[in-house]
This record gives structure tokens, sequence and C-alpha cells, in this order.
């Protein structure tokens, strides 16, 4: 995949400046640590989505046997503007294990002009019943097959905007017509949606279920990347876990944030001396171990501050569903375990300094 | 495109380390919870600014820093009591046409779901003035972001701690 090529050339270019850096500061497992974390291979969510990529293709060719008539142009390419990271969005997806009947195809929102298309479909669906139109739709998705193949595998920065909508007497169209369509369909911006059998099938309730079916899509994806919401079936108890998951992690930020704090003073002073200019990720492994100087001052800090913070704490392990929970009650264990070690040593001062500062404050 | 999440990760780390440079704290007197904001600030900032402005949260994030402290309130508690008093009430009423009953649920259902949503909408920045459809995207957006800026932070914090 091209993004995956991506990130492995990122990550070699990180690596090889980074060799000598990290020979002149050998020592200090700081700068091992840091690299370890710019250079950690993708999380799990972009194997987990590439596999999903390969759906398509055998869904495609599945859905060429079903009995009922399915369309099928899978719009592959995720919206280049919306999301990063390690999953490729591929709102295809979760489509594609719907219904066969269904054909919903989940684009991204766009407005690339489809003017021309429009005409097409119209008069595509003004006539011929639905017996044409499944003898047209299986030519049809053998024509969309190549187009699905390519996109799937080569390119993530086309955007696709395929979603036919389709009301039940939809007519038999020229070959060349459907082909123009598929090979326009690149520029859809329209969200077509087929009606199902026996279901309304004016304007606002289809244009009401293709905006239910891609905010559905999307929600798949959120459950894919919050931990422990597969296992979780309606909306509002999902919502209710990604509800809980961003606010432990802005919980967590604050928290960092607050803890950082008390180690500054250090930062401070040797960034300025050894931020040469950047050279992209050479700064990385060059700034880093210039905070790892003595840090004396801030292990009394922290003492005077934790008993307010370990609240917090045992609430978010205990209570909330914390993204990488293991981790994270690994990291408590160990600040705690270090800042006990700096409370039997200067646990008289740190009292003091502690309540020096909240006179401050 | 798709940044995996290494390459936000070394964008994010660039940008923070530039921005607490340019905060000044030179001045030794900055009580620690000033320090706390302005750490918090330039990460945020960071990490918005690392999107390039493709997202509607990093837009509004760095158009308006300042943002709540998250607090934790009880709210899923309260709000369930509610509806489960609401839903009993409506019980009540229901037993007479019994032909609504999925009308019900399904209201229920959707009263859950809006709250949960206005929940969720204040808690993304610049969330209120996002469709659905756009709420749910920028918050897979938000999400991976903050899991990068804790990544980095963790790190950051126990790398110095060893030390």
């Amino acid at each position: 995949m091209e993004s995956n090529a991506g990130t492995t050339e990122t990550r070699s270019n990180v690596t090889v400046p980074d060799g000598g850096e990290v020979a002149a500061f050998e020592s200090l497992q700081f700068t091992d640590e840091i690299h370890r974390l710019i250079s950690a291979p993708g999380t799990d969510n972009a194997s987990s989505f590439t596999a999903l990529l390969e759906l398509p293709a055998t869904q495609v060719v599945e859905l060429l046997h079903s009995p009922e008539s399915v369309k099928l142009i899978v719009a592959s390419a995720p919206n280049v503007e919306d999301f990063k990271g390690s999953f490729h969005f591929p709102s295809n997806t979760g489509l594609i294990q719907k219904d066969a009947r269904f054909s919903v195809f989940s684009g991204e929102g766009n407005n690339k002009n489809e003017k021309s298309n429009s005409p097409e479909m119209t008069s595509k669906n003004s006539s011929a019943n639905l017996e044409k139109a499944v003898k047209s739709e299986p030519a049809e998705t053998v024509s969309s097959l190549p187009l699905v193949s390519d996109p799937t595998m080569e390119n993530r920065n086309i955007k696709r905007k395929d979603r036919e909508k389709k009301v039940k007497g939809s007519t038999k169209k020229s070959k060349t017509a459907t082909n123009e369509r598929l090979e326009d369909a690149e520029k859809l911006p329209y969200v077509h949606v087929r009606a199902r059998r026996g279901q309304a099938t004016d304007s606002h309730s289809l244009a009401e279920r293709a905006r239910r079916e891609k905010i559905n899509a999307r929600m798949k994806l959120l459950q894919e990347l919050v931990p422990g919401c597969n296992k979780i079936s309606g909306t509002a108890l999902v919502l209710d876990e990604i509800i809980n998951h961003v606010q432990s992690l802005q919980r967590q930020v604050e928290f960092l944030s607050m803890r950082l704090a008390t180690v500054n003073p250090r930062i401070d002073f040797n960034l300025d001396s050894l931020f040469t200019p950047e050279s992209g990720s050479t700064m990385d492994g060059g700034n880093f171990p210039s905070l790892v100087t003595p840090l004396i001052w801030p292990d009394v800090q922290v003492n005077g501050y934790r008993q307010q913070f370990q609240h917090q704490w045992h609430f978010d392990t205990l209570k909330q569903p914390i993204w990488g929970r293991e981790e994270v009650c690994n990291n408590y264990v160990t600040l705690e375990n270090s800042l006990l070690s700096c409370d039997s040593s200067a646990n008289s001062a740190a009292t003091l300094h502690a309540n020096q500062l909240k006179m401050e404050l | 495109m798709h940044l995996p999440h290494s390459t936000l990760k070394q964008e994010f780390v660039k940008k923070w380390i530039m921005g607490l440079q340019r905060c000044k704290f030179s001045n030794k007197k900055m009580s620690i919870f000033e320090r706390k904001k302005a750490i918090k600030l330039s990460a945020d900032t960071a990490m918005a600014s690392a999107r390039k402005g493709l997202t509607c949260w990093s837009r509004a994030l760095i158009s308006n820093p300042d943002r709540p402290v998250p607090t934790t309130t009880r709210r899923a508690s309260s709000a369930c009591k509610k509806i489960v008093k609401r839903s009993r009430r409506i019980r009540r009423t229901a037993k007479c046409g019994a032909a609504r009953k999925g009308q019900i649920t399904r209201s229920i259902a959707q009263c859950l779901v809006r709250k949960r949503t206005q929940i969720l909408k204040s808690l993304i920045p610049g969330g209120e003035f996002m469709n659905e459809v756009c709420l749910i995207e920028e918050t897979l957006d938000y999400i991976t972001s903050l899991r990068v800026q804790v990544d980095v932070m963790r790190s950051l914090a126990s790398a110095s701690a060893h030390n």
C-alpha cells in the first residue's frame, strides 16, 4: 500500500540520521525511548483496515452471483482532508458487509461537479422494470470491477463518491452510458441510495436513509478505533464509550502537562543551547538528550502535589475505560514508586517546599 | 492524505518543541499552574497545527485555545435516571395505546442518542457547529491526535523521571 510504503520510508529516514545522534548519547535511555516512540510501527489499526480493504474485490465477486440486483461501485479512496492516522478510511467496508440488496456506497462529502451525471441518472430512473435492471446490473458490476480493483489497490488520494440513486423502477441503460457514469463516478458529489423493496421511495426518505447510512458507517469506524466498543450494540452505548474515551484522553493530557510543568525549568535552559537549526528528524534526536540533565528540583515539587493527583489517578484507572489501560496503570505505578523513593529521601524538605509554594499561590 | 501515526508524532514533537521554546520560562516566579497551562497550551496548538488546518477541530482549537477543564461529573447516571423516569411515565400513559410501544422505545433511544451527541459536541473543540456526520469524523481525527499527544507527553515525562 502506498501509505504503508510511505511510512516505512519515513521511518528509515528517521532512523538513519539518528544513528549518529544515538551513538553520541548512548548512555541516555531517553533518546532511545524517543526514537522508539517516533519510529514505532503504526498502530494495529492499520493492519485491521488494510485487511478489511481486501474485502471489496471478493465481495464484489460475491455480489455478482447474488440473485438480487446489486450494482456495487465501491468508493474506496478515503477522504484526503478528513482523515489521517493509522487507518485508511475504508468507508466502503462497513457497507460492503451490509445486505446485498442494499447498495449504499460511502464516499466523502465533496463538492465536485456532477451535473453531467444527474441527467443520466434521472433518465435512467424513469423507465424500465426491475428485471431489466437486473440484467444490466451484472454487466455494470463487471465493468465496475476493474475500476474497483484499481482504486483499492493503488491510490488513496483519488476521491471517489460513487453512490447511485435508483428508485425501484430503474431503466435498462446502454453500456456506454454506464461506462460513462462509472468513469465519471470519481466526481460524483451526490449521495445515491437504492431504495429497498417495499420502502418509501420519495426523495426525502431516500436522502434520510443515505444520511443514516453515512452516519452508521462512520460509527463503525469509531467503534473500531475506541477499544472495547466492538461488542457493544446500540448507538447510545457506543457514544457513551466514545465520550468516556475522549474525556479520559483529555484528562490524561491535563495531568501529563501538569507533571511536565514540574520538570520544566531544566528544559528551558538546555533547549536554547541545543536547539540547532532544524534538520527534520535529527532535531528530535538532538534536543531530547538535553532534557535528561539532572532534575533534582522537580522531584521535590511533585511531592507536594501528589495527593491532589492521586485521587484523579485512581479514579481514572478504576472507573474509566482508558485507552491502553494496562500501560497507563504501569505508568502510574512507576510514578508512584519514583515519588516514594524521593519521599523517603527528602520528606521534610518536600513538605516545606510544598507549603511555601501553596502560600505563594 | 492519511498521515500515519509516526509522521503525525514527528510533526507534533517538532512543533511542540518550537512552542515550548517560545514560551519564556525564564521568569522563575511563574507558578506551577501557569507553567502547566502554558505547556498544555503549547501542546494543544502544536497538535492542532500538526493537522495543518485540514480538520474543523484543529481550526477551532487554534482560534480558541482555552478550553474548560474536563470535570469528573456523574452525568451518565443522572441522565439515565431521568430517562428511566420519563420512560416509566410514558409507559404508564401508553398502556392504553399499546400500539405505540415501538414508537416509544424509538423515541427513548433517540432521546438518549441526542443527549450523548450534545455531550460529544461540548467535548470536541468547535463541535457545536457541526452536523452529526462531521461530528463523528472530527471525533475520529481528534481521538487519534489526542492519542499521539498523550503518547509523546507520557514518554517525555517518564523519560525525564527516570533520569
